[in-house]
């Protein structure tokens, strides 16, 4: 995981202008991120073909523009940087929040990450809060991938990932259960374990040991 | 001409577990099969024959799989019989749930098999307005298409056509999966080096040889190891994999079995068109199964369901058993009338008459509740309702070291373990199975009651019920102990999950479940018949010889051997040869434990209490009790294990094992039981 892919700032800024369109309009086109970014339609389809080709997003030609994990992954880190060098400027050296919100986006491409660690701390003994950089993006990644065990009914995802050994993984491939299909959690037996997913159009059961080897990314959620 | 043609054709059947293929085998073969088992293990092997145009076909039912992997004895099986070269595969299809299907059908295909692919259940994909288009199926894969209804027989005539014309083709050109690429290109690499070794591609397709080095399955790997040319292949296919592992990320079993399923999901966009809304409307199927596997309702539901299946086997079979031992009972009258008449000598009249006809007497009881609990089984399975209730159950099996499945056979063998041992078939694991089996006569069946009835009648008059639900209950932790222990010392290596599927509800049909109880009924009084009788003509040979001996006195071999054994039950209160033979008797039937009593005392059945008053303490009766309750199994248990784990060494570490816990347990309880000031 930890090693970060080197963008460009241009291409940070695109990765961040989606991250903040996908969740005020849940789904975007390039048509709104030209508008969002005032930036030609050329040159956003230009920079999305760049970032399809990193894996970071996922684009069909005029369909929505949507994340990868990874994608998701880094848009998130930048705007956490983002954000911290605004409250950094903001509310330490009291900048106006216009002109930090301008530098913030300079900022953000360049700064290493030793400096931001310090920045974090500095901020911390400050703020007297605590300000866990990675913690907003591991709730979303972990509230987007999880075990399938953990997914009440109702819920429904794409499996990422089979992440169990020798004979259950061979069953649980052979199943069906491979990665890029989609399950929805059907039930739980009343004792609590096993618990039923519908796959492929069909039932499935599974011990609720087993599929804490699956990972799913959540599509929808349960309703509650 | 004549002679090429008196050959048998052999006709492989394969499919996944509840695809409809016993019923497509029944249609084939009628009433002309045979049940037995695969050589060497539990896993049941049916065959049939039938005739079509002057020839004559033999069917073996593999054992239904999702896949060819070769990583259960059901798979390995299965695997091997293909190999073995089969004239002809039919796979069958369910219609309804073509995705997962067909990746058993691309493995075969893969193999090289000549396949006739038969979509059952067709009439079920219709009502669920699934349109297959048949020809393009057949196209994409190279292989004839068949639509059938197996229980109507429809599509059945075109089937046969089908397999007349496929037989003695030449197999074609082996089907291709396209793989990726970059896949393909290492798969070719080591084809390539496989293609230099011809003993091995006669064997092997060498590009399925080739994807199952890259899928590194243990089975070939192991069988490969033993060749000393593979030192040559094995690097490239190091190589390979190293180059994919780095360029997928992932391992190449996800890799290939992604990429079968990738292909299925292209095939069937091709070929299978819903109508009508699909997505979020929910089938009765799935309406029941909101009842049956409901947070409150779900397990209520599933121990009534036992309940009736219990009262199915020992309740409604009553009655018929009474009638066998009626008329046994009558047999042996009018043998010994007519015996004696004939002038023959006493000797061969109680042979015949005690050892022979008892014998058979002693199976035939079996008979009506074996039958009815396989008729109830059967309705179970087929209907879908059995998956259910291992899934219900599972939780608590689980904690107990056992299985979902593992419910119905425990709780059978309160009636009688017999039926217990039998339905451990339901079981697909092999551990699940043979744990679930031998934990089973700890079970106290109803056979023992008398037996405890007696003991506690005489010395526990006032506390009865409650000693014998001690009795009831110890069985129970020692089947629970011996599970937990059998898990993580016997059966080590091996690995019980709950993978399954929920099929679909399904209404049974009768013939089906008539043949299904038939075969399992009958192989039952085959298998385990002929060593419930042979132990009992042992039994009474023993009681009887040398000449002359008053029957199963201590002059006779049996009451030698009691006298020889007392001194080993004395720890346990009651070392005296009368109660050596009384449990040597037991190994018949639990309940004759209580009539050998009378007759090594000398008395009748009624004056057993008297006798029993005045040969044992409470102590040494209770840990007579559990003595009897754990000790050796009878004969037709026995009978039983011998005939569903097909081997007598597992049988043999049944009865030594359960000899060895039942005389510690007698042992401990009695000394124990003395230290504290009991007596």
């Amino acid at each position: 995981m930890g090693e970060s892919i080197s963008l460009s700032p241009a291409l940070e800024n695109y990765l961040e202008a989606i991250l903040n369109l996908s969740e005020k309009n849940g789904t975007v086109h390039i048509t709104d991120l030209a508008e969002y970014m005032q930036v030609a339609k050329a040159s956003v389809s230009q920079a999305i073909n760049t970032l399809v080709s990193l894996h970071m997003i996922k684009h069909e030609k005029y369909g929505p523009i949507e994340f990868t994990l990874l994608g998701k992954r880094e848009a998130e880190k930048i705007r956490e940087k983002h954000c911290i060098l605004k409250r950094f400027l903001v509310e330490i050296l009291q900048v106006n929040p216009h002109v930090a919100e301008k530098d913030a986006c300079l900022m953000e491409h360049v700064v290493s990450e030793g400096t931001l660690e310090k920045l974090i701390t500095f901020l911390q003994s400050q703020l007297q809060e605590p300000l866990h950089r990675e913690r907003g993006i591991e709730k979303m990644s972990k509230a987007q991938v999880q075990s399938l065990n953990e997914l009440r009914p109702g819920t429904k995802g794409k499996v990422i990932r089979v992440a169990a050994q020798g004979f259950i993984r061979r069953r649980i491939l052979d199943m069906g259960l491979v990665p890029g299909t989609e399950v929805s959690v059907e039930g739980v037996a009343p004792l609590g374990d096993p618990m039923e997913i519908k796959v492929r159009g069909y039932m499935l059961t599974l011990r609720k040991s087993e599929a804490s080897h699956v990972f799913v990314e959540v599509t929808e959620y349960a309703r509650s | 001409m004549k002679i090429l043609e008196a050959k048998e054709t052999v006709i492989a059947l394969a499919g996944n577990p509840n695809s409809g293929k016993s019923s497509l085998f029944n249609a084939l073969t009628g009433s002309r099969q045979h049940v037995g088992n695969w050589p060497g293990v539990t896993v049941e092997k049916k065959e049939g024959r039938f005739s079509y145009r002057g020839l004559t076909f033999r069917v073996v039912d593999l054992p239904g799989t999702y896949s060819l992997g070769a990583h259960t004895e059901d798979e390995i099986i299965a695997r091997d019989f293909l190999f073995s070269h089969p004239d002809i595969v039919v796979n069958v299809v369910d219609s309804t749930n073509l995705e997962r299907n067909l990746y058993l059908t691309l493995q075969l295909l893969e193999m090289g098999a000549s396949l006739v692919l038969v979509l059952n259940m067709s009439d079920e994909a219709k009502a669920k307005h699934i349109e297959i288009d048949q020809g393009r199926l057949s196209t994409l894969l190279g292989t004839p298409v068949v639509m059938t209804v197996a229980p109507r027989k429809e599509g059945i005539p075109e089937l046969l056509e089908r397999i007349v014309t496929l037989r003695g083709r030449e197999p074609r050109e082996t089907f291709r999966i396209k793989y990726r690429e970059d896949i393909e290109e290492e798969i070719a690499k080591i084809e390539a080096l496989l293609t230099l070794y011809p003993e091995l591609t006669h064997r092997y397709p060498s590009r399925w040889l080739a994807i199952k080095l890259l899928e590194g399955e243990k089975r070939i790997l192991q069988e490969m190891n033993r060749q000393s040319f593979m030192k040559h292949v094995f690097p490239q296919v190091e190589e390979s994999k190293k180059r994919l592992i780095d360029r997928y990320g992932e391992d190449l079993e996800t890799i290939f079995a992604n990429q079968r399923y990738h292909f299925i999901t292209r095939l069937v966009q091709e070929c299978m068109r819903r109508k009508g809304e699909e997505k979020g409307t929910y089938t009765l199927s799935d309406r029941i199964d909101r009842v049956v596997t409901h947070r409150f309702f779900g397990i209520p539901l599933f121990l009534f369901t036992m309940w009736l299946v219990f009262q199915c086997t020992f309740a409604l079979s009553e009655p018929l058993v009474g009638w066998i031992e009626t008329l046994f009972t009558f047999l042996q009258e009018k043998a010994t009338f007519i015996l004696e008449n004939l002038g023959v000598a006493d000797f061969f009249i109680s042979f015949l008459v005690d050892g022979v006809i008892n014998g058979v007497g002693s199976v035939l009881v079996f008979v009506p509740p074996i039958f009815l609990l396989f008729l109830a089984i059967s309705l179970l399975e087929d209907s879908g309702y059995i998956a259910r209730a291992a899934y219900v159950m599972d939780r608590l099996m689980h904690i107990l070291g056992l299985h979902g499945k593992s419910f119905i056979p425990l709780l059978l063998g309160f009636g009688c373990n017999v039926p217990g041992i039998m339905a451990t078939r339901t079981l697909e694991n092999r551990e699940d199975r043979m744990i679930t089996m031998l934990v089973n006569p700890f079970i106290s069946c109803a056979a023992r009651l008398p037996v405890y009835v007696l003991f506690t009648g005489v010395f526990f008059a006032r506390h009865q019920g409650w000693i014998i639900f001690s009795l009831y209950l110890l069985g129970i932790v020692v089947a629970i102990l011996t599970a937990k222990w059998f898990k993580r010392y016997l059966f080590k290596g091996e690995t019980s999950h709950f993978v399954m599927e929920l099929p679909p509800y399904r209404i049974p049909t009768v013939k089906g479940l008539f043949i299904h109880m038939w075969e399992r009924g009958s192989s039952f009084i085959k298998k385990a018949g002929t060593i419930i009788i042979a132990m009992v003509v042992l039994i009474w040979i023993l009681a009887n010889l040398p000449f002359g001996v008053e029957y199963a006195s201590n002059e006779s071999i049996i009451g030698k051997l009691g006298t020889a054994m007392a001194p080993l039950l004395a720890p346990a209160g009651f070392g005296t040869w009368q109660t050596a033979v009384s449990l040597i008797f037991g190994i018949v039937a639990k309940e004759v434990v209580v009539g050998t009593l009378a007759v090594v005392y000398g008395v009748g059945e009624e004056g057993v209490g008297e006798m029993v008053r005045q040969h044992f303490t409470p102590l040494s009766a209770y840990a007579f009790m559990v003595m009897t309750l754990l000790y050796i199994p009878c004969v037709a248990t026995i009978g039983a294990i011998r005939r569903e784990s097909n081997s007598w060494g597992i049988t043999i570490f049944a009865l030594g094992y359960s000899l060895i816990v039942g005389w510690t347990m007698a042992v401990l309880i009695f000394q124990v039981g003395q230290l504290l000031g009991f007596h």
